[in-house]
């Protein structure tokens, strides 16, 4: 008996121990909480798995513009095309398939849009210097206006094939388990290659980074250039997830929830901290946010958006503990 | 002002710790009415610490600290201020799209009696004029800050500790941004505010400037007070002895005259440096004036200058941060057009900064990080960092360099100050270079850990083969390691000595000019 209680002691000290030092609890538990809340608040609606389908489905375009995004803030940067992006990249895509009726050759023309936008921002922050900030507002500007205009203002539908993203195991889509399956990758990539650990130290003190001879540039024109990558499979995504058709204003103002998911992911604004997984957990967040919401029949877009900024405040509260100031 | 010896401030057997390091050890300082008073001393000597604990920026982990007779206990600056304590910072910290008055009236306390009400820019205007007129200066207070020249700035600071009635101003190292043809506008106004009474703190490292102006000085080194000197005792012979110290502690010596490595005639230096000179990208920075320098293979050549001397203006420079005006860098014998921290690494070149903490450490990434983040290309194998190979290779640093660190995956800004400085020497070490340029390796790490690193360093060039350019403010650094010893001063090499028979009072003679 004695000892069992031990055991069980220990356990809970390590598990105690991984909540307070590991970058990941901090997006788990609130995640945890909120599947139990709703669960208790709306057990059949909530749980059935229709709605489980639903929030996966959710889930999978935001988390591909989200991880995009987190290259970018781990380096202390920022950047704001991941919304146009995901909207020019869908719409390109449909336009391809409409015009060929080539599936793979539509995916393709979206990643290959994707990287091009992601290189001009790159070239635009390292060679003509120009903040993060201001170089990819220009281009959420810019790519919205080509969404538009390649569209031509229409409602792009029967994209069927995109439908295969949806189709679930159980209730797990597939394209969720692609999305899963990328994120390790990532992980993979930032936890354990060079690239990963500068793009690290590059938002830690990039002063040093450069005085310790790395080629910071050519680092961050990748990021951007991945970061571009993961809008255009976003922007794939998104046909497959949200009813096989496109318009000009699909994506519209995600550059924010990717933000937001990042913040609540658990990735410092600031650069330099953050696990490569949170960014799951942190659209995990923000969709079982807005799930709930609606189970508690508060569907104005008005109250979603105000709950959602005070969460994004309350993440950001934790995250920025130990800071002496912030800009 | 009846009585010219009353003491403003007195701060009583200071000490001040700073991880790994005593940054203050008992020291005690008085300012007085109507005088200025010299803080002398080396980079790292507990100038600037001392000076922020009277102002209440750091809290004292012992002595007190007295304003007029009376104990204070000082929570931040503000209360500082409140019993007319004024710092005026090293860095010119001013805004400088405002105009003159303006500033004045952001750095003073004449916003907090209007934060809401409109400003009435005639009488403000007014007001500064007033102020920086009796300072015997003119300049017209609706100038933008931008275009005033450096010593006016330093003014428009000083004035606005006037507007809040400051008896003690605490200048730290004002005359160290400053060309020299301004130093003496400075001074006037220092005279003229002495003579209204105030008590005025000088800090420097010039022994000069020191003279020139005050009244007492105080001489720290490693922050312990070696004495303050007043009237015929001031002169420059003891205060430059105070200063670096009068006999180089046998713990700082490394090697014997013996391993003196000599430069054979016919031999080719690895680094040449021909009738190089620069325009540095910021006004701080010291341009350097046709610098020649020879650097043999394996050997230590340290380059030896006060703060300011141009030393790590030549480090960057070599590593391309500087942009070259004229001249050349040869190495090998080949011509080299170095434009980056790359190329340089690229021709075997590696420079640890001085400043650790903006320029060399990256705060939240572990120590094994730390070490390897020049060197990841020999750890990494199809992209992927093999990081056993990583762990066993930084251990093993560890445990030579004696880098003491609770687990080598802590964030390295946990350490002490000694270590970080042992973590950055492992990442030079790993970078494999063949030049290693130290700038200021010592500097602010307490004197157990100088010993070791100074070792480290020895071993270097002497085991590894590794040719060391040592860039330092400390002759005995110099001494105790160099083979080839340089003296630079304002951006000139000014001797070349073989570090045999060589005495210190020379090398010192030559860095003081």
């Amino acid at each position: 008996m004695n000892t069992k209680n031990n055991k069980n002691v220990t356990f809970l000290d390590k598990l105690i121990t991984w909540i307070k030092t590991s970058d990941l609890a901090k997006p788990i538990i609130p995640v945890i909480g909120l599947y139990i809340i709703a669960s208790l608040l709306a057990p059949q609606y909530f749980l059935s798995p229709y709605n489980q389908k639903i929030i996966l489905m959710q889930v999978t375009p935001l988390l591909a513009i989200a991880t995009g995004e987190m290259l970018i803030i781990l380096m202390g940067s920022i950047d704001l095309t991941p919304g146009s992006s995901q909207g020019v990249t869908a719409m390109l895509a449909a336009l391809v398939y409409i015009t060929t009726g080539n599936f793979g050759l539509a995916i393709l023309s979206a990643i290959l849009l994707g990287m091009l936008i992601g290189s001009i921002n790159g070239i635009l922050v390292t060679k003509l210097k120009i903040f993060s900030f201001v170089a990819t507002l220009a281009g959420l500007v810019i790519w919205r206006a080509v969404d538009l205009w390649i569209s031509g203002g229409r409602l792009i539908y029967g994209l069927k094939p995109f439908g295969i993203f949806s189709e679930a195991i159980g209730v797990v889509p597939i394209g969720f388990i692609i999305m899963v399956l990328i994120n390790i990758a990532v992980y993979l990539l930032l936890k354990h290659t060079a690239y990963g650990r500068y793009v690290y130290a590059i938002g830690g003190n990039e002063e040093a980074v450069r005085m310790a001879g790395v080629r910071v540039d050519l680092i961050k024109f990748i990021s951007f250039m991945l970061a571009g990558l993961m809008y255009g499979i976003g922007g794939v995504m998104i046909i497959g997830m949200s009813g096989l058709a496109v318009d000009p204003w699909t994506a519209y103002g995600y550059e924010l929830n990717a933000i937001a998911t990042c913040v609540l992911g658990g990735i410092l604004l600031i650069g330099g901290a953050g696990h490569p997984l949170g960014v799951i957990f942190g659209a995990f967040l923000l969709t079982l946010l807005m799930n709930l919401l609606v189970l508690l029949g508060l569907t104005q877009a008005s109250i979603q958006q105000i709950v959602t900024g005070f969460v994004l405040i309350a993440a950001a509260t934790t995250l920025a503990r130990g800071l002496k100031y912030v800009k | 002002m009846a009585n010219r010896n009353g003491v403003l401030v007195l701060a009583k057997d200071i000490v001040k710790k700073f991880p790994g390091v005593v940054a203050l050890k008992n020291v005690t300082f008085d300012i007085r009415k109507g005088e200025i008073h010299g803080l002398l001393g080396q980079n790292g000597a507990g100038k600037s610490t001392l000076v922020k604990v009277i102002y209440g920026i750091h809290k004292p982990d012992s002595g007190k600290i007295y304003v007029k007779g009376k104990e204070v206990r000082f929570n931040g600056p503000s209360d500082a201020r409140r019993h007319g304590i004024v710092l005026v910072n090293q860095e010119i910290t001013v805004v400088p799209n405002l105009t003159v008055m303006e500033n004045v009236f952001l750095l003073g306390k004449m916003w907090k009696e209007k934060v809401f009400r409109k400003i009435d820019y005639e009488e403000l205007r007014e007001k500064t004029y007033k102020i920086i007129s009796a300072l015997g200066i003119d300049i017209e207070p609706s100038t933008k800050v931008k275009d005033l020249r450096a010593a006016e700035k330093m003014i428009v600071q000083i004035s606005a500790a006037l507007t809040m009635d400051a008896e003690i101003i605490l200048l730290d190292e004002p005359t160290s941004p400053l060309p020299p043809e301004e130093v003496e506008k400075l001074f006037s106004v220092m005279r003229q505010l002495r003579d209204k009474g105030l008590g005025i703190v000088f800090i420097t490292h010039r022994v000069k400037e020191a003279l020139e102006i005050c009244d007492r000085i105080t001489v720290l080194r490693n922050g312990v007070k070696l004495g303050t000197l007043e009237g015929d005792d001031m002169n420059e012979n003891k205060l430059v002895q105070l200063m670096l110290g009068v006999n180089p502690n046998e713990f700082y010596k490394v090697r014997s005259e013996a391993t003196i490595r000599r430069p054979l005639l016919t031999e080719k230096p690895l680094l040449e440096i021909k009738n190089l000179s620069t325009t540095p990208l910021s006004s701080t920075d010291i341009p350097l004036k046709n610098i020649n320098l020879r650097v043999y293979p394996t050997e230590i050549h340290a380059v030896v200058g006060l703060v300011g001397a141009g030393k790590s203006e030549l480090g960057k420079t070599l590593i391309g941060l500087q942009p070259v005006t004229s001249g050349e860098i040869i190495i090998k014998g080949k011509k080299v057009n170095i434009k980056s921290p790359v190329d340089a690494l690229k021709y075997g070149i590696y420079y640890l900064p001085e400043d650790r903490k903006t320029e060399g450490l990256i705060p939240n990434l572990h120590v094994i990080g730390n070490k390897t983040i020049s060197s990841l290309k020999y750890f990494t194998k199809l992209l992927l960092i093999n990081s056993k190979k990583e762990y066993d290779v930084a251990m093993q640093l560890a445990k030579k360099l004696n880098i003491v660190m609770p687990s080598p995956y802590e964030k390295v800004i946990k350490l002490s100050g000694g270590n970080q400085q042992k973590v950055l020497i492992a990442r030079g070490l790993l970078a494999k270079p063949e030049i290693l340029i130290l700038d200021e390796p010592t500097v602010g790490i307490d004197i157990g850990a100088k010993v070791e690193i100074r070792k480290a360093i020895y071993e270097l060039a002497h085991k590894e083969k590794i040719t060391i350019l040592l860039l330092t403010s400390d002759p005995d650094e110099a001494l105790g390691l160099a083979d080839t010893i340089s003296v630079m001063r304002n951006g000139e090499i000014v001797a070349n000595f073989i570090n045999e028979n060589l005495s210190r009072e020379e090398v010192i003679k030559a860095m003081t000019g």
